[in-house]
């Protein structure tokens, strides 16, 4: 998972940002859209993330009924 | 206290009898029961169960070592739950057996195991399904529960059921009290990740409607206060328009000529014939006389 959660946590970030920014002194109301729909797009992006990655099982080999080498 | 004890019989020719004892291990609840206090009592003492010592497990691992019977209800448990809550995780499962004489040496081995690796795990997780009493005894053996603790790793056990706890439980950094409950302590759940961040976006949409609830108000105020600007000055013009034409209209001549006055044009010379105009008629007349007031 290692390149996409850090893609997920990047994009989780930018989001955190984002919102932030509509709470912040730099709001302007002609942007605001924009930047909405840049929120939905990184959302919908997470979430998909999310939904797709899977987990590696691997069972190791090491038998421990016997000393460790 | 009764105890089971692993010997090696003699019988020498003079009929002595003695016995070489290999093992021993308490017998019946009772006994397993004092010797679990006898054994938390020294243990604590040397500090191995202190809160202090407990280390924060990572909210998002990378790795996970799992140390478990891969034939347990409790392992299947752990992974189905893990995999529904997250993904992207490298799990590396260590099977030992988990219960019975073998179990501790095992399970010790395989934290050397994990804790010795160049690629390191972020937790290593240690579970099993409920039983009896007796079949929780290999995590209150005493060199499992000191490898526990010297454990480089962060360590999760989840080995019981809610009310069971084991040494291990104690020395461990994070008590589970079920496999699956040892799943959703180790990954976040990526459901309700997605729920709050889509909340968090749609909480915007409100936001948003306020601000421009508020700017279409201050924009009418404006616009109404332009608008009372205009009517006054407007109302000013007119008034000044009004005033205006009430002086044009008293400087009309014809108004002087209603009140009586005539308007005479042509030469002051004597003997020249002027025009005389009055608010009726035109009066032609000749100089006589021309003197200064």
């Amino acid at each position: 998972m290692s390149v996409k959660s850090k893609s997920i946590q990047e994009k989780t970030a930018e989001l955190n940002e984002l919102v932030a920014w509509f709470d912040g002194d730099d709001f302007v109301l002609e942007t605001a859209l924009e930047k909405f729909k840049d929120a939905e797009k990184l959302a919908g992006e997470i979430e998909t993330d999310l939904r797709a990655v899977q987990n590696e099982i691997q069972i190791v080999k090491q038998k421990f009924d016997a000393d460790i080498a | 206290m009764k105890v089971i004890i692993t010997a090696t019989p003699k019988l020498t020719q003079w009929g002595k009898f003695s016995l070489t004892v290999k093992a021993i291990r308490p017998s019946g609840e009772g006994s397993l029961k004092k010797s679990f206090d006898l054994l938390k009592e020294k243990l604590d003492k040397e500090g191995l169960f202190a809160p202090e010592r407990k280390r924060q497990i990572p909210s998002i691992p990378q790795r996970i070592a799992v140390i478990s019977s891969t034939q347990a209800a409790g392992y299947a448990d752990f992974i189905k739950i893990v995999n529904d809550r997250w993904g992207g995780v490298v799990i590396d499962v260590a099977h030992v057996q988990v219960q019975g004489e073998a179990a501790p040496d095992q399970i010790i081995r395989a934290l050397k195991y994990f804790n010795s690796r160049e690629t390191v795990a972020d937790i290593i997780v240690i579970i099993r399904g409920g039983g009896s009493a007796d079949d929780l005894s290999a995590f209150n053996d005493e060199l499992l529960v000191r490898e526990i603790a010297a454990s480089r790793i962060p360590t999760v056990v989840g080995v019981g059921h809610e009310i069971d706890e084991s040494l291990a439980d104690l020395a461990a950094d994070v008590r589970a009290a079920t496999p699956s409950n040892a799943a959703q302590l180790v990954v976040p759940d990526r459901h309700e990740i997605i729920r709050a961040t889509r909340s968090r976006v749609q909480s915007l949409l409100p936001r948003m409607d306020r601000i421009i609830i508020q700017q279409r108000e201050q924009t009418h105020e404006t616009i109404e206060r332009m608008l009372e600007s205009i009517d006054s000055r407007v109302q000013k013009y007119s008034d000044e328009l009004v005033q205006t034409r009430r002086v044009i209209a008293e400087l009309d001549p014809k108004r002087v000529l209603d009140r009586g006055y005539a308007i005479l044009r042509g030469s002051k010379k004597i003997g020249e014939t002027i025009a005389i105009e009055t608010d009726h008629d035109i009066i032609k007349a000749e100089v006589l006389h021309v003197s200064k007031k």
